[in-house]
């Protein structure tokens, strides 16, 4: 296919009337609940439950259930953790990072992305609380003066943690809140229904589509983004932090700040392209999700890829470098020893797999992506598995080594947080409008003034 | 629209920048050759800081070419003739390159038999820190990026006779292949350069470190060429505020950049205060090494995010020179701290600095100034063939 690069693509596709735009994306909200969504809602609602029985369970008789036990006291709840707050940070980069760096093609993207954040986050908000046993304790992560003189430590980052991921969660809901309002306001001037045009007014704050008010948003969507920036990095930066600043081996190395924001990217984008795949093709978004848009994902997919490919192979190079032994024998039993399965695992599906999306073709082939993207997803979590199991599992003293094993009750607590995310990603698709309305109408041919020739 | 591009063919840049740069070349290397002779190992130590200056903006533009190209940015298409042009230091460095083989061993300590035979650790990393395949890896990688140099200009300035859109796939193709190449090679050039003067040390984060000082280097200079060319008019009157706003914009990114990696490598080593990797820092932090130190947070970090932080700094030319100018200076800072207090390694503490210090920046200055006034000579000073140059000229934010 040749490209005439003199003119830019469009982002809308199809030459989409701003009515048009409207309608489209209005559509899910204004019609009643098909088959699909309830076969759909009803899947993800039974891994919902399984989880939540599961974790009853663990809760009633004590997290002895699970996997975790010396010398591997980190099993599958930091691994999910991990996991799912990586997922999340694709939706800050899309509707934040790019929104200050310009680039137009990310509107039909952020609002789903951004969400997505908003459930991913959800999600691994759950592991750190049920990991210390006595969830009903949480309360004390915070810093406040209490009777019983229970004070946080400071140096801990998994204190940091708490403040990170709860300012990040704060910040992210506002900034997808504000983005909302203009789309509440087109709902609420839509709808005839009662209830819904009242509920659609009251989140709409009283918009008027006047200047005043766009210059508002405005100002207040760039303060946002300004603030979201910084924050999504320094979430998966103390995230590697709670692995880098002790000195285990195989945790203990510089590089792990950017190799988890880009690992984190990495894995963000490939559950975006995921859940969009299904979307733009139930909704009838085509002409809004373009295969374009799906394309420039697998470019940040693969680019990330390798800036974690990158990583893996520099860990492996100081481990050998640095003549410390014991960092060359984390390293060696990674790739060797008795969980060479999963580091091998990690190693096709986010190095090597990728790769193929240097290829035209496999980029805007829907399927080949589809699986694709898939297994990136599959690899990032064992990454995060390798990182946590292989490290602890075999430490100074040889008589302490172990094997961990998950148990039916760690697999079962994972289903159900993906039950959680998907139960929330369907909810949204019928209770919000999925796209930004406006922001689509602002990129849409013919909606931006013309600068070129008579000036 | 033709017509509008073809006022900037073939201008030649003004004599005086050309003179002023023959000057300052002729003085920092008079002064540098003289270095040699008074203080060979200080001298050996600082034209390596030169080097690695030339190595930041030579492969640095390259590899803003290949982003560009990768990226499919448009904004940035007037302005990459000009980073063709600081390009071309980097087959100059095989030249630039001479004095350091004679150096390596008052700079290297590896390089040293005796000591490596008794030194376990060293002893360890002797098939990687050895002379022979320290000059094969220094030599393969400038033909490497040379080669990569060769291809990228050879395609653009055919593609302004023939406006031929096939250059820029092919120019594409080959961005995406340099890309992963440019990531193994500047890493490895970081070790091998810098790391490896400590040789004990090693950080994972080092290549990613060097490479946002890189980036820095590379964007300033190249803010600099499109600023002062903008202002005797070779871009006529269409370079608006909306391009320098790109800029500033990216510059303002890799401080940001270099502030979180200089920071993530400080905290690990720091929190984790393991001596095999705190040495480093330890020597950074002897005598007056300690006020370099912050100095540099100040210089590199808080005093440019200053600058650049607010929209209409990014916009307004004067603002954005100065930043440019202060980068520049930044960057030789941050290399003469991580290169000079290997010089002494802790034996007599205490940071140098002196008339040797100022010689080789000003000949540096110089040479990058000469390089450019011949590349630029008789060439289109904007790729006026490129398909993506009308949108380029119409780039609005």
């Amino acid at each position: 296919m040749n490209i005439d690069y003199t003119i830019e693509a469009p982002v809308v596709e199809g030459r989409l009337t701003l009515g048009d735009i409207e309608r489209l994306v209005a559509a899910p909200m204004e019609s009643k609940p098909d088959k699909k969504f309830y076969i759909a809602l009803s899947i993800s609602g039974t891994f919902l439950l399984i989880g939540a029985v599961l974790l009853a369970m663990s809760f009633y008789k004590g997290v002895g259930l699970w996997g975790n036990n010396q010398p591997v006291g980190w099993g599958f709840p930091i691994v999910n953790f991990v996991f799912w707050v990586g997922i999340g940070h694709a939706g800050t980069l899309i509707s934040a990072i790019l929104f200050l760096l310009r680039q137009k093609w990310r509107t039909g993207i952020a609002r789903f992305a951004e969400a997505m954040t908003i459930f991913a986050v959800m999600c691994a908000g759950v592991f750190p609380i049920i990991h210390t046993g006595r969830p009903w304790l949480a309360g004390y992560l915070m810093p406040y003066p209490n009777q019983h003189g229970l004070w946080v430590n400071f140096t801990s980052p998994l204190v940091w943690d708490v403040f990170a991921v709860s300012t990040y969660f704060t910040v992210s809901l506002v900034f997808w809140y504000i983005g909302l309002i203009p789309d509440f306001a087109v709902m609420r001037d839509r709808t005839t229904a009662k209830i819904r045009k009242t509920i659609y007014s009251i989140f709409s704050l009283g918009w008027r589509n006047s200047h005043r008010n766009w210059q508002h948003y405005e100002k207040a969507y760039m303060l946002l983004a300004g603030f979201a920036t910084p924050l999504v990095l320094s979430v998966h930066t103390i995230v590697s932090f709670d692995f880098a600043v002790s000195i285990v081996p195989g945790w203990h190395t510089t590089i792990f700040p950017p190799y988890f924001v880009a690992g984190a990217i990495f894995s963000g984008f490939a559950m975006v392209v995921t859940v969009l795949i299904f979307v733009r093709k139930i909704f009838d978004l085509e002409k809004i999700i373009t295969l374009n848009h799906l394309e420039k994902m697998t470019k940040v997919i693969l680019a990330t890829g390798l800036m974690v490919g990158y990583a893996y192979g520099m860990e492996f190079f100081i481990a050998w470098y640095s003549g410390v032994q014991v960092e060359q024998f984390v390293f060696i039993n990674r790739a060797f020893g008795p969980y060479a399965w999963a580091y091998w695992i990690m190693v096709s599906c986010n190095v090597i797999i990728p790769q193929l999306f240097w290829i035209k073709k496999i980029r805007r082939s829907i399927p080949a992506m589809l699986v694709i993207v898939i297994l990136v997803n599959v690899g990032m979590w064992f990454e995060r598995f390798v990182i946590t199991v292989t490290s602890l599992h075999r430490d100074f003293l040889p008589s302490s080594w172990g094997y961990y094993t998950p148990t039916i009750y760690d697999i079962g607590i994972l289903l159900g947080s993906f039950g959680l995310f998907f139960t929330l990603v369907i909810l949204f698709t019928k209770a919000l409008p999925v796209v930004s309305i406006s922001e689509i109408k602002a990129v849409a041919e013919g909606a931006q003034p013309n600068h070129g020739g008579a000036h | 629209m033709a017509n509008r591009v073809l006022e900037y063919q073939k201008k030649d840049l003004p004599q005086n920048m050309s003179k002023l740069g023959w000057a300052l070349f002729a003085i920092g290397a008079l002064a540098g050759v003289a270095a040699f002779y008074v203080d060979n190992t200080r001298a050996a130590y600082n034209y390596l800081i030169a080097y690695m200056f030339i190595m930041s903006v030579g492969v640095g533009s390259l590899f803003l070419i290949a982003l560009e190209y990768v990226a499919g940015a448009d904004w940035s298409v007037p302005f990459r003739r000009l980073m063709e042009f600081f390009a071309a230091l980097v087959p100059l460095m095989f030249i630039l390159i001479i004095p350091l083989l004679f150096n390596l061993n008052e700079l290297f300590p590896w390089m040293n038999k005796k000591l490596v035979e008794g030194d376990a650790i060293l002893t360890g990393k002797a098939p990687y820190l050895n002379s022979t395949f320290f000059i094969i890896r220094v030599f393969g990688i400038l033909l490497l990026w040379t080669l990569f140099f060769y291809l990228f200009t050879r395609n653009s300035m055919n593609q302004d006779s023939t406006k031929d859109q096939k250059f820029t796939k092919r120019n594409i193709i080959i961005s995406a292949i340099f890309i992963p190449v440019f990531a193994i090679t500047l890493t490895m050039s970081s070790v091998d350069w810098m790391m490896s003067l400590e040789p004990h040390w090693f950080s994972t984060i080092f290549g990613v470190y060097y490479f946002s000082g890189t980036m820095l280097a590379a964007l300033a200079t190249l803010t600099l060429a499109v600023i002062f060319l903008n202002e005797k008019g070779y871009f006529g009157k269409l370079l608006i505020p909306d391009h320098l706003y790109s800029l500033g914009a990216l510059q303002f990114v890799f401080i940001n950049f270099w502030g979180y990696i200089a920071f993530s490598q400080y905290l690990l080593i720091w929190y984790a205060d393991l001596p095999e990797e705190t040495v480093w820092f330890l020597h950074r932090w002897s005598g007056s090494w300690a006020f370099v130190s912050i100095f540099l947070i100040i210089v590199h970090f808080v005093v440019p995010y200053s600058i650049l932080l607010s929209q209409p700094a990014k916009m307004d030319a004067k603002r954005l020179k100065i930043a440019s100018i202060w980068i520049l200076f930044a960057h030789i800072l941050d290399l003469y701290w991580l290169i000079m207090p290997n010089m002494n390694e802790g034996k007599s503490g205490g940071a140098v600095f002196g008339w040797i210090e100022i010689a080789f920046p000003v000949a540096l200055v110089g040479l990058i100034l000469v390089v450019f006034n011949i590349r630029a000579r008789n060439k289109n000073i904007i790729p006026v063939g490129d398909p993506k140059i009308e949108r380029g000229l119409n780039f609005r934010l």
